[in-house]
């Protein structure tokens, strides 16, 4: 029995990762911003709220299938946009990919994600949604719809929460760079990990490939801070939604909401659905967890749109427990990450299989045959502090 | 070196049942399912009940005994119907059962017992009570319900809330099986503990006698999760409770309740008690506790039922806050296990001794003489959040 089978929990792909992925990468996934209160929170708001347990239901015929953007998903999940997922493991955007339309699920590629649009489109044979942050070189961003809508992509994903980058103390400790710089440091990884290594060196896909060839000036690009800080467009503002829903000509799904007014915002200027997102922790360290604000949110808004949320889910309790409060369904990154960085392809199969198990077996638990049934009455009790009246 | 006669605690005759049992079957009693929270909620929960104290009320003449389901009890404890009791020592049911007799309360024996419905009979003049699971295969099913009848049983115990299994990690990776595998791991284990073995090699039962030769397309009965899978019935409804009582002819208690609604529907279907209970934490992980839920549950049907509970009862102390909180009596499935690893019948007995005289002197000091008086006004403060209006 291989190490990824003996893995029952998404913990347990998370260990494995750790001990095969250079110490920079896997830090960069594991961690919030500043303190990483809030990267903490993601994960333990879940654990406050309880279900209510309910018997004698007949359990027979189960489903776990749903949709989300008409879409349909066999589980309400889909891939959450990662940066620099390629060098958790060598190509990592397609094996992610692959194992995201192998399982029935969408995958969102990330603007920084190594692989570019043109190689998960050439790799896999679904659709694919991709994930745009706006930069001031407008010409670029334009190519880059383009480039995204010729490759067919069925959503974009815009993430309104990344105008500048929330420190990450990690990252600037290990000196994270795409590709790494070789210090003696880094080399003795190399000699820990020579698995990555290997499979990196198979691969030609080393940078940012959606931005490497595509700008006239890519200064300094292996500095994700340093490119954020220089690039990444300050000015963004609810009314750039239009323009590039215009452009794309599909559905955008507005990503980093974290307030009930921004959520009515983001509808007002034709967001198509919202992601509850605090970035997994990664930007405003303070900043609530995405379950705790998620029931407002949809009370806002959950009549119009379609809202997902993101941060902290890793489990299909987890998962269950989102959907209750009113979610058509999360994105999932670290559990991504994690299964990536165990086992690259059958690892991401093996994170969303356990996932998938876990759904299935605590909804039956909860007495619901249906994922789509799954609501408020699934819920014991909701011991998080609900907002404030400031 | 804890002796049984020195353990002054239940977690004394759990560190000594921890050395004397091999590691799989110690750890299939002292776990819950995934992440274990609500295992642990069972018992962190009771200390956030707090008790009312009184003074200068005459302490003489103290009584402990009442009845449960009109049968006398020396203290409203009953043994829970635990499987494998005869793997954590030899024949355990049989030491359980006669310790239970002798103290003066129910023994239940469950469907997955090692020693069988007639070996037990055999060994004890008092009639006890039987647990079943609802299974596929309903001649079988009704064959056991009628084997227990015929053995004398006082109570039928039907349990709702187990139609598939919540996923114990540590028995997936310990390998559990009844009977244990000869592996090189487990030949360690019993050369660590010789007595363990050398009981063992004498033992009435060493795999699941009631249900051995007895049900049919069984393909793996050493596993438990096979059977489970295989046998038990995810169509199991509210109506078992008629079929079941009509059946065995004497009352039936309805376990695995959690619920408000639940609680009514299994009162309206015939019930004669129902018990509080999420498993011991062994199914839906991120249900709340027991003793969480008890107090709303016998505010509702506990005029028209007696209302048990059991999950997290270490104590004298934990017995007389479920009691106070208004149940009718408990059941205790761990504290048991941990005596019958510790010592057999002699180590069960300590346990309900600890027990008894525990809650007797906290009685005292409660200023209350009667077991039967103690409620809701011996509470100083139940700290746990009641259910919100979700």
């Amino acid at each position: 029995m291989s190490a990824l089978d003996r893995a029952l929990t998404i913990e347990d792909l998370k260990r494995i990762a750790r001990r095969r992925v250079p110490k920079q990468f896997f830090d960069y996934i594991d961690s919030g911003a500043y303190t990483e209160g809030t990267y903490r929170a993601n994960e333990d708001d879940f654990r406050k709220i309880t279900f209510r347990q309910r018997v004698a239901v007949n359990l027979e015929n189960r489903n776990l299938g749903s949709t989300i953007l008409g879409q349909p998903v066999s589980l309400p999940i889909a891939i959450a946009p990662v940066g620099s997922t390629g060098m958790t493991d060598a190509d990592g955007e397609i094996k992610a990919a692959r194992a995201a339309e192998k399982f029935g699920i969408p995958f969102t590629l990330s603007t920084m994600g190594i692989c570019s649009i043109e190689d998960i489109a050439e790799n896999t044979t679904k659709p694919f949604w991709f994930q745009l942050y706006v930069m001031k070189d407008r010409d670029f961003i334009y190519r880059l719809i383009d480039r995204a809508k010729a490759a067919k992509c069925s959503a974009l994903v815009l993430t309104m929460d990344l105008q500048i980058l929330g420190q990450r103390h990690k990252d600037l400790r290990n000196g994270l760079t795409a590709p790494p710089r070789f210090t003696p440091k880094f080399v003795a990884e190399m000699m820990l990990k020579p698995g990555w290594a290997m499979r990196m060196l198979g691969t030609k896909r080393h940078t940012f490939r959606n931005i490497a060839g595509h700008v006239s000036d890519a200064v300094n690009l292996a500095s994700l801070t340093e490119w954020t800080r220089t690039q990444f467009d300050l000015t963004l503002n609810w009314t750039d939604i239009a323009w590039i829903k215009k452009r794309f000509g599909g559905p955008v799904i507005v990503k980093g909401v974290l307030d009930k007014d921004d959520a009515q915002l983001a509808i007002d200027n034709g967001a198509d659905a919202i992601v509850v997102s605090n970035h997994g922790g990664r930007q405003l360290d303070g900043a609530p967890s995405s379950i705790r604000v998620l029931p407002e949110i949809v009370d806002a808004v959950g009549h119009k749109t379609e809202v997902l949320m993101d941060g902290g889910i890793r489990s299909g309790q987890d998962l269950l427990k989102a959907l209750a409060l009113g979610a058509k369904g999360a994105l999932v990154g670290r559990i991504m990450a994690f299964g990536l960085g165990a086992g690259g392809e059958a690892g991401v199969a093996r994170a969303l299989e356990i996932v998938r198990k876990e759904t299935d077996t605590s909804m039956a638990l909860m007495g619901e045959r249906d994922i789509r049934n799954i609501g408020l009455h699934n819920i014991y009790s909701n011991d998080l502090e609900r907002r404030q009246g400031y | 070196m804890t002796t049984l006669d020195n353990a002054l605690t239940i977690g004394d005759l759990k560190t000594r049942a921890r050395r004397r049992v091999p590691k799989q079957f110690f750890d299939y009693s002292e776990s819950g399912s995934w992440t274990e929270q609500t295992f642990r909620a069972n018992e962190s929960d009771f200390a956030d009940v707090l008790f009312r104290q009184r003074v200068a009320v005459d302490l003489r003449d103290r009584n402990l005994a009442s009845t449960m389901l009109g049968q006398p009890v020396s203290l409203p404890l009953a043994v829970a119907p635990a499987a494998i009791c005869g793997l954590q020592i030899a024949n355990g049911e049989i030491h359980a059962a006669r310790a239970a007799q002798k103290f003066g309360i129910p023994f239940s024996l469950s469907t997955m017992s090692i020693c069988s419905i007639e070996q037990v009979a055999d060994a004890v003049d008092a009639p006890f009570w039987f647990q079943v699971y609802v299974m596929r295969d309903k001649a079988f099913m009704k064959q056991l319900i009628l084997r227990a009848r015929a053995a004398g049983c006082s109570a039928l115990i039907l349990t709702m809330d187990l139609q598939l299994l919540g996923q114990r990690h540590v028995d997936i990776r310990n390998g559990m099986s009844a009977p244990p595998r000869i592996t090189p791991a487990f030949l360690f284990e019993l050369m660590r503990k010789p007595a363990w073995a050398l009981g063992m090699l004498g033992a009435t039962s060493r795999t699941f006698a009631n249900v051995v030769g007895k049900a049919t397309d069984v393909s793996d009965l050493t596993s438990l999760s096979s059977w489970i899978a295989e046998q038990f019935d995810l169509a199991l409804t509210w109506k078992e409770i008629g079929w079941a009582k009509d059946l065995f002819q004497g009352p039936v208690i309805v376990k695995g309740i959690l619920d408000v609604d639940d609680a009514r529907q299994a009162v309206a279907h015939g019930a004669d008690a129902i018990v509080v209970s999420n498993h011991g934490g062994r199914q839906l992980d991120g249900a709340p506790s027991s003793i969480r839920v008890l107090a709303e549950i016998a505010e509702a049907v506990g005029d028209k039922v007696e209302v048990l509970m059991d999950g997290g009862i270490r104590s004298g102390q934990d017995l007389l806050k479920a009691i106070a909180l208004g149940a009718r009596g408990a059941f205790i499935g761990r504290p048991i296990l941990y005596g019958l690893g510790a010592g057999g019948e002699a180590g069960v007995s300590r346990a309900l001794e600890i027990i008894r005289r525990e809650t007797d002197t906290t009685m005292a000091l409660l200023g209350e003489r009667d077991i039967r008086n103690v409620g809701p006004h011996n509470i100083y403060s139940n700290g746990l959040d009641r259910r919100r209006g979700h």
